[in-house]
C-alpha cells in the first residue's frame, strides 16, 4: 500500500517536472512605470556595523533635501518618498538590495558610501536601468564603466592632484611622508597623491601602510620621525585619520599634516583634538558650513532636523539627491536611461561645487585647499 | 633602536587596556565557564557611559568611570540572568548566545547615542614625558597606574575576602562548594558584574585614546579574548600577561609588516596556542574543556 | 508493529522529499527578479550552513573559519579565472582543491585544542585570511575583483539567474543528499561519537585525529562549492563579504536551525536569510530583533527549531509512558577452544607522573593469556591510572606495556583498539546523544580511515557495508539481552543497562584484551551475579580480562589472580586466597574495616558457590 503510493507520487512528480521543464520561467518584463503615485527613491548605505556612521550621516542629508523638496510640492504634483535600505557593508547583501529596490519600482538610488558594495551593485543596476549616485570615490568605481553610475565628489586623483598643486608647487615642500590604510579609501589615496607627486620628480621620504583597524601607531610614526619630513601626507577616513594625527603630535612629529576630505571634518577634529589638527591642510570640495550662503542655509536646515552639525557626508549625499530631484524635474519624472540622460546633461550649483558630469559619472573635479586655524576650517590664502 | 622603544612604549599601553578586557572574560570565566563573547559590546557601553557622563555631565573622569562601571555591572545583572541555562552548558551555545547578546547592546547603543560616535578629550593636559627621545604619553601612565591599581585590588578581593575565598572555591569546584554552603549563584552574578565592571573600566580608559562609536567593542573583544586564552585561560595574572603580549605583538607586527600585520598577529598566536594550549599561565584546576 | 510503523514513517519521508523537491523545481515560477536572486544567495548561505553543521553539530568541532573558506572558494576562483585565464569549470576544481587544502591547514590546531581555544584560533585565523585578501595586489585588495566570467554550461544562459537557480538547486540537492549520507552511515557516526565523547570514541578505535581533519575538510569542501558558486552568481567578490559579522550570521542559521540535523541547518539558513531581507529598511531595530532572537533561542531551544518536534514528542512519550521493555538475559559467547592460547600482557616497570606528583611507581605485571586478573587498592592508589597508561589516553612516563608481539605504550587509543584492546570507564562514558544501536555500531566498525574513497567514489560499497554492521550490532544487542533498548537514548536507562550497553560495546570490538574499569559500581547483587557470569563467558570465548574492583566479593569469587596496588606501586600479588591473608595488603587496602577471618570466610563462600 505504502509502496504504490510513493510510486504515485514519484509518477507524477516525473510528469510535472517533464511537462514543467520545457517552458523556462522568469519574468523578464519589469515593474510597469506608476505615474500616479510618489515617485520612489531609495537611499542604501550601512546602517549597522563598522560603516554605520557614514550611512547615518548620508541618509541625513538625502532625507532632508527630499523634505525640502516636498515642502516645495514635490515634482509634477507627485510627492517624493525616501526609503532607507541597510547593506550592513555587505556586497551580497547590496547585490539583494539591488534587486529589491529594481523589482519595486525606484526610480534612482543614493549610494552607497562603501565601494565594494557599490561595484557589486552597479551591474544589476545597470541593468535594470537604475542611475545611482554614490559617494565613494574608489577607481575601481569608474571601472565599472556604468552610464547609470554617478559620483556625488570628486575623485582621489582630483584631490591629490589639487593638494600635490598646493603643496610642492605653491609652497615647495618636497619632503613628504606617507601614512595610509590598507582599505580602498586608503589604498586610492595612495596611489593617487603618489601619482600626483611622482609628475613633479618628487618621492615620499617614507611610506607606512596601516589597517584599518590599527589603533597604535607608535612603530609607523616613529620611522616617519626618523625621516623628519616637512609634510606627513595621512590618507585614511577621519577618525583613524584622528588617531594618527593626535599620536604623531604626543611623538614630538611637528610636521605639516595634509590630507583629503576626511582631513575638513568635525569628527577628524575632535579626535585628534584642536590644537594637534591645529595647520591640517585639507584639499576637500567641501571646507566648511561657513563657506557661502547656500552652505550656511544646508547647515542650519541640517541642525534644525536632526540637532547635529552637518557635515561633509550629509553635504554630498544632499546634492547628490538635490541632482537627482532636478533632473527628475527638469525631465519630467522620467526613469530609466531618460533620467540618467537628464541627469548627465543637469548643470547643478551644489555645497561642493557646481557639478557636471563626465562620460565617467564624476560630476565634480575640482577641489579647494582649507587650513585648520583656530579649529576651524578655513580656505587657504593661495 | 629608538623605534623599537617607541613601539614598546606604544604596545605597552594598548597592552593594559587589552589586559583589563581579558581580566574581564577571566573572572567570568573561571567562576561560571562561561565565555562571554558580549564583553567586548560591555567595554563599548562602558566607554559610551564613562564618556558620557564625563563630557556631558561634566563628572571628574574618574567618577564618570566609577558611574559606568555601576551601569554595566546593572547590565551584567539581567544579562547573568537571562544566561544562567547556559553556565557550564557546550560551547556552541554560550558562543551564539552571547554573541546574540552582544548584537542587541550594539543595536541598543546605537538607538541610544546613534551611530556616528563621538571623541573623547583626554582628561590629562600634560605634554608627553621624553626620556631619551622616546616619548611617553602621560595619560598611558595614567591607564597604567590604573590598571595595576585595578589588577591588586581584584587579587586582594580574591585571596583575602570572604566573597572573594568563595568565588575562588565555585572556581575550582561547583560542587563541592555547594556542599560547603557556598550560594553558586550569588558567586556568579558577583562575578559576572565586576567582570563587567572591568569592562567599564577599560572602555572608560580606552575613549581617550581611540574613538567610542557602537562598533567599538568588535575588536578591542575579539584581541582582549585572544588575550586571555594567551595568559592562560582563568588566570588573572595571566590575563595581564597575556594582554601586554597581545598588545606588544600588535604593535611591533604593524611595525614590521604594516598592512599585513592582523595575518602576522593571528597566525602567531595560533602558533602559541598550538605549542602551549593552556596559555602561559595555564592551571590545570580551572580548566572545564 | 514497530516494523510497519518505521516503514509508514520512512515512505512519509520519501513523500515529504518529493514534495520539496517538486516544490522547489517549480519555486522560480512564482518568484521574480528580486525574490530569485534572494533565494541564490540562501542556497549559498545553506551551503556553507551545512557544512558548518557537519563540523560543529556534528563532528562537535568549533569552527569559525568557514567563512574564510567561503572567501577561499570564491577567490580562488577568481584568481584563477581572471589572472590565470583559465576556464570556469576548471578554476571551479581548483578552486575546490585551495579549499580543502585550507580546511586541512585551519584543521590542525584542532588536533592539540578543543572547544573555546578552537574557537579563537580559527576566527583568528578568518580574520587572518581577511587581512591577507585586503592587501594582496594578486586578490585585487580592498577593492576586490571584478569581470569573473558567466560560467558556461552547454549553451544554457547562466548570468539569467531564473537558471543559475537550477544549477544551484542540483549542486545543493547533491550536497544535502551527501551530508544526509554521511552522517547516517559509518564515518558520521564516528564524527558523531567523537563529538559526544572523544575519549571514549578514540577508546573504541574511532580515529580522533583523522576524524578531526575529516570535519575541517568536509566543511571546507561546503564552503569551497559554496564559494564557486557565490562568485559564478555575483561575478564579483570583495573582502567585506567574508566579515566575521557574516561568520556570526552563519553560526546563528546553524543554531537556530539545529546544528545536529542537516535539515535544521537549511532551514536555519533559508530562515534567517529570508527574515534578514524582510527587515532589511528597518536596520538598527532589524539588528535588536535578530540579537533578542538569538539569545531567546539559544536559552529556550538550544536543540534549535529541527529539535522541536523531538522535544515536543519527548514531553508527550513521557507523559504516556507505558514503558514495556524489558533487559533480557545475557546469551553467553561459545567457549573458544583457542581460550587461553593468545599473548599475554606483560606491564614492565611503568611509571606516570603528575607535575611532580608521581601517580604510578614502576608498575610491573604480567597477565596470563585467558585470565581474568582482579586489580585492587585503595582510593588513589593508581588503579585507573595504570589502565589510562595502558589504553593509551595517558603517555607513561617511563616503561612499557606489552600485548604479546605488540608494544602498547606510545600509541594512540584507536590504535590500541584496532590491535585488539577494549576498556570500559569507571563513570560510564557512552555516547550519550546517539542511540544504544549506534552506540555499538560505532565499535563495530573497524574500517580504516583509507576506506573513506568509497564515499566519494563508490557509495554502495558504504550502503552494504552498512548492513553488515547493522547485521552484526542486531546479534550483539540480541546475545546481551538489549533488543528492547535498540533505539533508546542511554541516558534515560536504568544504570545498570547502560554498564550492560558499555560493556557489549567494549565487546563489539572483537577485543583479545578487556579493561574493565570498576564494572560492578551501583549494580544490585542480581546484575553483579549476571556481571559475572557475563565476564566468565567473554573469558571463555578467548577474551584476557582485567578489572579493577573495590566489590571484594566479586573480585575474590571472579578473578583469577588478583594485584594489588597502593601509593602507585604494586605491594602484592597472587591468588585471591594468597592475596586476601597478606598482612601488607590487609593493612594498605582493608585497614580496620575488615579482618582477615571475614575476608577468607566471603572467599570461601564465593568459591563453593
Amino acid at each position: 500500500m505504502t509502496r504504490f503510493g510513493i510510486g504515485r507520487v514519484l509518477a507524477c512528480a516525473t510528469a510535472v517536472l517533464t511537462i514543467g521543464a520545457c517552458s523556462a520561467p522568469g519574468s523578464s518584463q519589469s515593474a510597469p512605470a506608476d505615474t500616479s503615485g510618489p515617485i520612489k527613491i531609495a537611499v542604501v548605505d550601512a546602517q549597522s556595523g563598522q560603516l554605520s556612521s557614514l550611512g547615518a550621516w548620508e541618509s541625513k542629508g538625502a532625507k532632508l533635501a527630499v523634505d525640502q523638496w516636498n515642502a516645495k510640492g514635490g515634482i509634477n504634483g507627485r510627492k517624493i518618498q525616501v526609503d532607507v535600505f541597510d547593506d550592513t557593508g555587505d556586497p551580497t547583501v547590496g547585490t539583494n538590495l539591488a534587486r529589491k529596490i529594481a523589482s519595486e519600482g525606484y526610480v534612482a538610488m543614493i549610494g552607497t558610501a562603501e565601494s565594494a558594495v557599490t561595484v557589486a551593485m552597479a551591474p544589476v543596476l545597470q541593468q535594470a536601468k537604475i542611475p545611482s549616485i554614490t559617494s565613494g570615490q574608489s577607481p575601481s568605481i569608474t571601472a565599472v564603466k556604468s552610464p547609470f553610475q554617478f559620483l556625488n565628489g570628486p575623485t582621489s586623483t582630483t584631490y591629490d592632484e589639487t593638494l600635490a598643486k598646493h603643496l610642492v608647487d605653491q609652497k615647495g615642500l618636497k619632503s613628504i611622508a606617507f601614512i595610509t590604510n590598507n582599505g580602498s579609501y586608503g589604498k586610492g589615496e595612495h596611489d593617487a597623491f603618489g601619482k600626483a607627486l611622482a609628475g613633479r620628480g618628487v618621492t615620499p621620504v617614507d611610506d607606512q601602510v596601516v589597517t584599518t583597524d590599527q589603533k597604535d601607531f607608535s612603530a609607523a610614526l616613529t620611522s616617519i620621525r626618523q625621516k623628519n619630513p616637512q609634510v606627513l601626507f595621512v590618507g585614511t577616513e577621519e577618525v583613524e585619520a584622528g588617531l594618527i594625527v593626535k599620536q604623531a603630535r604626543e611623538l614630538g612629529i611637528t610636521a605639516v599634516v595634509a590630507g583629503a576630505a576626511p582631513m575638513g571634518t568635525t569628527v577628524y577634529l575632535n579626535t585628534a583634538g584642536a590644537p594637534n589638527a591645529e595647520g591640517t591642510i585639507v584639499s576637500s570640495p567641501y571646507l566648511s558650513n561657513e563657506i557661502n550662503d547656500a552652505s550656511r542655509a544646508f547647515a542650519q536646515a541640517y541642525k534644525a532636523a536632526y540637532n547635529e552639525e552637518a557635515e561633509l557626508h550629509g553635504a554630498k549625499a544632499f546634492d547628490g539627491t538635490n541632482i537627482f530631484l532636478t533632473a527628475l524635474k527638469t525631465s519630467n519624472a522620467a526613469t530609466g536611461q531618460q533620467l540618467a540622460d537628464a541627469i548627465r546633461g543637469t548643470k547643478y550649483p551644489g555645497l561642493l561645487g557646481t557639478f557636471t558630469f563626465d562620460e565617467t559619472g564624476v560630476g565634480i573635479h575640482a577641489t579647494a585647499i582649507g587650513v585648520i586655524t583656530a579649529g576651524k576650517l578655513v580656505a587657504a590664502a593661495s | 633602536m629608538q623605534v623599537f622603544l617607541q613601539t614598546l612604549v606604544g604596545g605597552l599601553s594598548f597592552g593594559a587596556v587589552y589586559a583589563l578586557v581579558a581580566m574581564g572574560f577571566s573572572i567570568v570565566y573561571r567562576t561560571m565557564g562561561l565565555v562571554n563573547f558580549a564583553h567586548g559590546q560591555v567595554v563599548m557601553v562602558g566607554a559610551y557611559a564613562a564618556s558620557t557622563f564625563y563630557m556631558s555631565s561634566r563628572l571628574p573622569f574618574i567618577l564618570a568611570i566609577i558611574v559606568a562601571m555601576l551601569v554595566t555591572g546593572a547590565i551584567a545583572l539581567v544579562m547573568e540572568r537571562v544566561l544562567r541555562p547556559l553556565e557550564n552548558k557546550d560551547f556552541d551555545l554560550m558562543l551564539i548566545g552571547t554573541i546574540g547578546f552582544g548584537v542587541v547592546l550594539e543595536s541598543l547603543a546605537t538607538i541610544i547615542w546613534g551611530a556616528t560616535g563621538h571623541a573623547v578629550p583626554t582628561p590629562v593636559a600634560a605634554e608627553p614625558l621624553d626620556v631619551f627621545g622616546v616619548r611617553i604619553r602621560t595619560y598611558s601612565l595614567v591607564v597604567l597606574g590604573i590598571a595595576a591599581v585595578a589588577t591588586v585590588l581584584l587579587l586582594l578581593f580574591l585571596q583575602r575576602t570572604k566573597r572573594g575565598a568563595a568565588m575562588q572555591a565555585v572556581a575550582m569546584d561547583h560542587e563541592a562548594a555547594t556542599a560547603v554552603g557556598i550560594h553558586v549563584g550569588r558567586s556568579n552574578a558577583i562575578a559576572f558584574a565586576v567582570g563587567a565592571g572591568l569592562a567599564a573600566l577599560a572602555g572608560g580608559l580606552v575613549g581617550p585614546l581611540l574613538y567610542v562609536s557602537p562598533t567599538l567593542g568588535g575588536t578591542l573583544g575579539i584581541k582582549g579574548f585572544a588575550a586571555a586564552i594567551l595568559g592562560g585561560f582563568g588566570n588573572i595574572t595571566g590575563a595581564i600577561v597575556g594582554g601586554l603580549a597581545i598588545g606588544l605583538l600588535d604593535s611591533f607586527a604593524a611595525g614590521q609588516f604594516q598592512g599585513y600585520s592582523d595575518l602576522v598577529v593571528f597566525l602567531v598566536f595560533t602558533a602559541i596556542v598550538m605549542v602551549k594550549p593552556t596559555g602561559l599561565f595555564g592551571e590545570r584546576t580551572v580548566s572545564r574543556a | 508493529m514497530n516494523l510497519l510503523l518505521r516503514n509508514r514513517l520512512r515512505s512519509a519521508q520519501l513523500i515529504a522529499v518529493a514534495v520539496v523537491a517538486v516544490t522547489a523545481w517549480f519555486l522560480p515560477y512564482g518568484l521574480d527578479g528580486y525574490g530569485i536572486h534572494v533565494v541564490n544567495i540562501a542556497i549559498v548561505f545553506a551551503l556553507l550552513a551545512v557544512g558548518l553543521g557537519l563540523a560543529m553539530g556534528v563532528a562537535g568541532q568549533i569552527n569559525l573559519a568557514q567563512v574564510a573558506f567561503f572567501g577561499v572558494g570564491s577567490y580562488a576562483l577568481a584568481i584563477f579565472t581572471t589572472s590565470s585565464g583559465l576556464g570556469f569549470w576548471v578554476s571551479a576544481v581548483l578552486a575546490m582543491l585551495a579549499t580543502a587544502l585550507a580546511g586541512l591547514f585551519v584543521g590542525i590546531p584542532a588536533l592539540r585544542v578543543q572547544s573555546h581555544y578552537l574557537g579563537i584560533v580559527t576566527l583568528g585565523l578568518a580574520l587572518a585570511f581577511t587581512n591577507w585578501v585586503t592587501n594582496a595586489e594578486v586578490a585585487g585588495g580592498a577593492s576586490g575583483l571584478n569581470g569573473i566570467p558567466v560560467p558556461p554550461l552547454f549553451g544554457i544562459d547562466l548570468s539569467d539567474e531564473y537558471l543559475y537557480y537550477y544549477l544551484e538547486l542540483i549542486v545543493f540537492g547533491l550536497a544535502i543528499a551527501f551530508a544526509v549520507f554521511l552522517v547516517r552511515t559509518a564515518l558520521g557516526r564516528r564524527l558523531r561519537a567523537m563529538r559526544d565523547d572523544s575519549l571514549a570514541a578514540g577508546a573504541v578505535g574511532a580515529p580522533v585525529p583523522l576524524l578531526r581533519m575529516t570535519a575541517f575538510l568536509t566543511a571546507s569542501v561546503y564552503g569551497g562549492a559554496a564559494g564557486v558558486l557565490y562568485a559564478g552568481l555575483i561575478r564579483y567578490i570583495a573582502p567585506e563579504t567574508f566579515s566575521v559579522a557574516n561568520m556570526f550570521l552563519l553560526l546563528a542559521m546553524v543554531i537556530i536551525g539545529g546544528r545536529q540535523s542537516i535539515l535544521g541547518c537549511v532551514i536555519g539558513a533559508v530562515a534567517l536569510s529570508l527574515v534578514r531581507e524582510a527587515l532589511v529598511d528597518f536596520s538598527v531595530y532589524a539588528q535588536l530583533g535578530y540579537g533578542s532572537v538569538v539569545v531567546l533561542m539559544v536559552v529556550f531551544a538550544p536543540t534549535g527549531l529541527a529539535g522541536l518536534p523531538r522535544r515536543i514528542h519527548g514531553v508527550i512519550r513521557r507523559r504516556r509512558s507505558g514503558d514495556r521493555a524489558v533487559l533480557k538475559p545475557f546469551r553467553p559467547y561459545p567457549p573458544a577452544e583457542s581460550a587461553g592460547q593468545g599473548p599475554p600482557l606483560e606491564i614492565a616497570g611503568i611509571s606516570k607522573n603528575f607535575r611532580g606528583v608521581k601517580a604510578l611507581k614502576g608498575v610491573s605485571l604480567s597477565v596470563a593469556p585467558g585470565e581474568i586478573r582482579g586489580i585492587v587498592g585503595p582510593n588513589g592508589s593508581g588503579k585507573t591510572t595504570l589502565f589510562n597508561v595502558i589504553s593509551g589516553i595517558y603517555t607513561a612516563s617511563a616503561g612499557t606495556a606489552t600485548f604479546g608481539t605488540e608494544v602498547l605504550t606510545g600509541r594512540r587509543p584507536y590504535q590500541l583498539s584496532q590491535l585488539g584492546l577494549a576498556r570500559t570507564f569507571q563513570n560510564l562514558r557512552l555516547f550519550g546523544q546517539m542511540t544504544v544501536e549506534e552506540n555499538l555500531l560505532v565499535a563495530l566498525d573497524r574500517s580504516a580511515m583509507r576506506s573513506l574513497w568509497r564515499y566519494v567514489l563508490w557509495p554502495v560499497g558504504i550502503w552494504r557495508f552498512e548492513r553488515r554492521l547493522r547485521h552484526d550490532a542486531a546479534e550483539l544487542l540480541e546475545r546481551f539481552g538489549l533488543e528492547d533498548y535498540q533505539a533508546a537514548a542511554p541516558k534515560s536507562l536504568p544504570y545498570g543497562i547502560q554498564r550492560r550497553v558499555e560493556l557489549a560495546r567494549a565487546m563489539a570490538s572483537g577485543p583479545k584484551l578487556l579493561l574493565l574499569d570498576e564494572p560492578a559500581a551501583g549494580l544490585n547483587g542480581q546484575e553483579v551475579g549476571q556481571l559475572k557470569e557475563i565476564v566468565r563467558s567473554i573469558r571463555d570465548s578467548g577474551v584476557t580480562v582485567v578489572l579493577i574492583e573495590h566489590n571484594m566479593g566479586l573480585v575474590m569469587s571472579l578473578c583469577d589472580r588478583i594485584t594489588v596496588l597502593a601509593s602507585g606501586g604494586v605491594i602484592a600479588e597472587g591468588t585471591p586466597a594468597e592475596v586476601a591473608v597478606r598482612p601488607e595488603v590487609i593493612e594498605a587496602y582493608l585497614g580496620d574495616s575488615f579482618s582477615t577471618a571475614e575476608v577468607v570466610r566471603a572467599v570461601e563462600t564465593e568459591t563453593m558457590s
